[in-house]
């Protein structure tokens, strides 16, 4: 079944079955390794991508729901060749990444909260981080590095 | 002064890492492999009477099935070398690999699974520690006899190792006790759950093998390799990929065996990745375990003598457990005064998953038991709980229960450190909030703990750019000790910035033998072995820069990527022209330098079955919680957590700081919900949405101190610093939860049932409680 949509601002077609995860299209597919497939049951979010701008855990989102929409994932955040953008940035100055396979869906749950409002508070960032589980920091520095960026400094404190 | 060491630089793979262009061992090949799928036992318990293959093998896409027939018939392990690759004629546990599938698809490799034909003849399932130690119990291993062990220990039957520390005359102890105290306490698997699955690439290149994983301890891994699939260690290749977490799951072997064969069979590249149920029901999880013990004790609240009990679940199969079978008798008499001890600790194999180490491995419930029992003396001594730990915690120079003397003990400091931050005399007790009654209590306790003493080398050379390159074999666990406190160490021996020192990913073609990223002791071991190296770099790139500065190599120094002339920056050569001069003079730049941690003195004659016998290295921390208790609802929150941790010296203190919050939310996980639960040999919880592990609202507030504890023989004073604030955290909310409902908690997880349940309890039968 053939399906196309935008991905990271390229429009692409893809053909595979209706139900096939867009998380298993972008990997094996479209050759993005970016969203990382840590559960693939919908709990841990590292899966995260934005699709029309919402969080949505590709894992779970089947390639045949993306039809015609925006699909952005942690690929699109900066270019290959540029520098990081401020969340990204953020992460690293507070020390918000450890082995890092949750921060691409991090990345990405907190992408959206700051297209929806750029200064957020402490309660809106745990909350757009909900969904998304990270085993090895304890959260601190990861919500430290997004009211970092909400403070307008660029993530450095 | 240090210029780079104690700062927090960033770490080398986070912008990779943060454009999701580092590639995982889940990453690795995704495209252009075959797809590999394991064939599990539905039993828990039986003998292979029929296994056929051949329909699956002609079903599309499917280039090779494998079983035990395909491979050595032999056993491989860390310590005792009990597990088949494969289940051979017996199975001992649900979820024990009988076959592996390699095709050009997931899809296809799934459906030959579901075509091999397997008939299986049922035996009597032990699926817990009672049944396997029941009179008569049928063995386990009935060739248990027969398994070759790299050190010998105590065993029998169902007992897969028993390990002891017996130390003075503790009947003459109990004896003469004005009050003895005993206690039993449950605790749960608990799971690491790292984001990444385990996964595997095998290629057969060359006549050798060669694995990509994300695989914390690569030595090991090729070790066991080697055993299993019958070949000497030269022939297995391990390339470590980037690790997307590990806490101690990943230090094994896992499914890098299958993918080798499949790789030699097919002539391809061959992939597999657990899925998350498969994780949660065969990835070995830190273990359940039984504990009894009973101290005695003066009328002052001293500790004159104490014994424990400790069972712990091996599951089927025997891994890190049986290494560290000795540290529960460590962690009780190593923290708290105990002159004579007697401890065993016996290792049970049941009809389960195996159990392997979790970050701390036996700590956190030994820890766990320990405090408790520790509170319920104070409760009868009707003494303050943190003045009777006073009284009792080693001092520095005293001994431990194995006679290990504590020459650096900081523990004083350490509680007097929390105490400022959360003054223990401050009330908790009951309190209203918005008319809602709510119980408060609070928990302290302290522990000491070891850095992993393994070995392992580094080779420092100076590339002709001027930068430096460091060959190790060091795995980047997530927790940047490589990626940030080893290029830190490099740079500030070399006078580079620490983006001028690139590290090689861990290789076992390439780096010298190395312990593994396990127990704190990456940065220790390999910091101490990048000094070592880089001192012998300088000396070269002194000499040869000294004819290029016409100056004695006494004056010279190394700054900003120069060797210059001490007093007289101007006189300096780059680290560029040095390199590139000393490559047609001196030869090219270059050193290896090698670690290993000297013995833990002791007194040898009390421990039998240890691997580990003291703390090597030995780090002090104490840390409390404050909890807030739903008298309605069970649920626990915790409103205030502090950590006092010796760290020996901060190689970089925001790296720290992240082991440290991670680590308490690991804990406070244990303790509160997660729970692996195994039934009739069955792990239930099979996804993360009934294993449910910790979210950001979980995380509490937490206020570190770091104890400044520099140590003699580590790179910069460092100790190790990553693996322990996990282990006093279910000891201090258990503490602070039993402060709170004023009943004693004996079991993990603490969860809102068994709060409601101990409540109620109460009601009954009331205690003092306003």
């Amino acid at each position: 079944m053939p399906h196309s949509f935008t991905l990271n601002e390229r429009r692409v077609e893809v053909d595979a079955p209706d139900m096939t995860p867009l998380l298993s299209v972008l990997r094996s597919r479209l050759g993005l390794t970016g969203a990382k497939p840590g559960c693939a049951e919908g709990r841990c979010g590292a899966c995260t991508v934005l699709v029309d701008d919402r969080p949505a855990v590709s894992c779970l989102t089947p390639v045949a729901l993306a039809e015609g929409r925006s699909v952005r994932t942690v690929e699109s955040l900066a270019d290959p060749d540029g520098p990081l953008n401020p969340l990204q940035d953020a992460l690293l100055e507070h020390g918000g990444v450890q082995c890092g396979a949750c921060t691409p869906g991090i990345l990405m749950a907190l992408t959206a909260l700051f297209e929806r409002d750029a200064t957020p508070d402490e309660a809106a960032i745990k909350e757009s981080l909900a969904g998304n589980i990270c085993r090895c920091t304890g959260y601190h520095k990861i919500v430290e590095a997004a009211l970092a960026v909400a403070g307008g400094n660029g993530g450095r404190s | 002064m240090t210029r780079v060491v104690g700062t927090n630089a960033r770490r080398a793979d986070g912008d990779d890492k943060v454009r999701g262009a580092a590639v995982y061992g889940m990453d690795t090949g995704e495209t252009g492999t075959l797809q590999a799928k394991l064939l599990r036992s539905p039993v828990a318990a039986g003998r292979i009477r029929r296994l056929a293959t051949e329909r699956a093998a002609a079903l599309p896409g499917v280039r090779a099935i494998i079983t035990a027939a395909d491979v050595p018939d032999t056993t491989s392990g860390w310590i005792l070398k009990d597990q088949p690759m494969f289940a051979r004629e017996e199975i001992r546990y649900i979820g024990e690999p009988i076959a592996a599938v390699a095709a050009d698809t997931l899809e296809q490799a799934e459906a030959a699974v579901a075509a091999i034909e397997l008939e299986i003849d049922p035996l009597e399932a032990l699926t817990d520690m009672d049944a396997a130690l029941a009179e008569g119990a049928r063995l386990i291993h009935p060739a248990w006899e027969s398994y070759p062990m790299l050190a010998p220990g105590p065993r029998d039957g169902n007992v897969a190792w028993e390990s002891t520390l017996d130390r003075g005359d503790v009947d003459a102890a109990f004896a003469a006790a004005h009050l003895v105290v005993s206690d039993e306490f449950t605790t749960q698997r608990q799971h690491q759950s790292p984001i990444e699955p385990h996964a595997a690439v095998g290629r057969f290149e060359s006549g050798r093998y060669v694995v990509h994983s994300p695989a914390q301890f690569p030595f090991l891994v090729r070790d066991r390799l080697a055993e299993w699939l019958g070949v000497p260690a030269s022939k297995v290749r391990v390339v470590v990929t980037t690790i997307g977490g590990g806490f101690g799951g990943k230090i094994d072997a896992m499914l890098e065996p299958f993918v080798c064969v499949l790789a030699r069979k097919t002539g391809r590249a061959v992939r597999l990745v657990n899925t998350r149920q498969e994780e949660l029901q065969t990835a070995g999880p830190r273990e359940n375990a039984v504990i009894r013990i009973r101290t005695a004790v003066s009328a002052n609240g001293e500790i004159l003598g104490q014994e424990a009990d400790t069972l712990a679940d091996n599951g089927a199969y025997s891994g890190e457990i049986v290494a560290c079978a000795a540290v529960p008798g460590l962690v009780f008499g190593g923290t708290y005064r105990v002159p004579v001890a007697r401890y065993r600790t016996r290792v049970i194999y049941t009809n389960t998953a195996p159990t392997a180490a979790f970050r701390g491995v036996n700590g956190p419930y030994a820890m766990f038991a320990l405090e408790q029992h520790l509170d319920h003396i104070a409760a009868e001594l009707g003494m303050d709980r943190r003045e009777l730990r006073l009284r009792n915690v080693i001092k520095a120079g005293e001994a431990i229960a194995n006679g290990q003397v504590l020459d650096d003990a900081v523990f004083e400091e350490g509680f007097a450190r929390v105490d400022e931050i959360a003054p223990w005399a401050a009330g908790t007790a009951e309190v209203s909030t918005g008319g809602r009654k709510v119980l408060r209590g609070k928990g302290i306790g302290a522990v000491t703990w070891l850095t992993n003493p393994g070995p392992g080398g580094a080779t420092v050379k100076i590339n002709e750019d001027g930068t430096a390159g460091v060959i190790c074999a060091g795995a980047e666990i997530g927790s940047g000790a490589v990626a940030a406190g080893l290029r830190q160490i490099v740079a500030e021996e070399l006078g580079l910035t620490p983006d001028d020192v690139i590290i090689l990913a861990a290789d076992t073609d390439a780096g010298t033998y190395d312990g593994g990223a396990q127990g704190s002791r990456t940065l220790f071991s390999l910091g101490n072995a990048a000094v070592q190296a880089s001192a012998q770099v300088r000396e070269q790139l002194l000499e040869v820069a000294a004819n290029l500065l016409e100056a004695s190599p006494a004056d010279l120094e190394l700054a900003d990527g120069h060797v210059q002339v001490a007093g007289s920056p101007g006189a300096k050569v780059p680290l560029a022209a040095v390199a590139q001069t000393a490559l047609y003079t001196a030869g090219p730049i270059s050193a290896t330098g090698r670690h290993i941690t000297p013995p833990v003195q002791f007194d040898s004659g009390c421990l039998a079955g240890a691997l580990f016998t003291g703390f090597a290295t030995p780090t002090y921390h104490v840390h409390s919680a404050e909890v807030e208790v739903c008298p309605d609802t069970g649920k626990v929150t915790v409103l205030r957590y502090v950590v006092a941790q010796d760290v020996g010296r901060a190689i970089n203190p925001q790296q720290v700081e992240g082991q440290i919050h991670g680590g308490v939310l690991q804990g406070l996980g244990y303790a509160l919900y997660e729970d692996l639960r195994v039934t009739d040999g069955v792990t239930v919880d099979h996804s993360l949405e009934n294993y449910r592990l910790p979210t950001v609202f979980e995380a509490p507030p937490i206020d570190i101190a770091l104890l400044d504890n520099p140590w003699p023989d580590g790179p910069y004073g460092a100790k190790g610093a990553g693996e322990p604030s996990i282990i006093p955290v279910a000891a201090v909310i258990a503490s602070a939860v039993s402060d709170a409902i004023g009943k004693p908690i004996r079991n993990l997880p603490i969860t809102p049932f068994d709060v409601l349940a101990a409540l109620r309890e109460e009601s009954e039968s009331p205690v003092d409680q306003p």
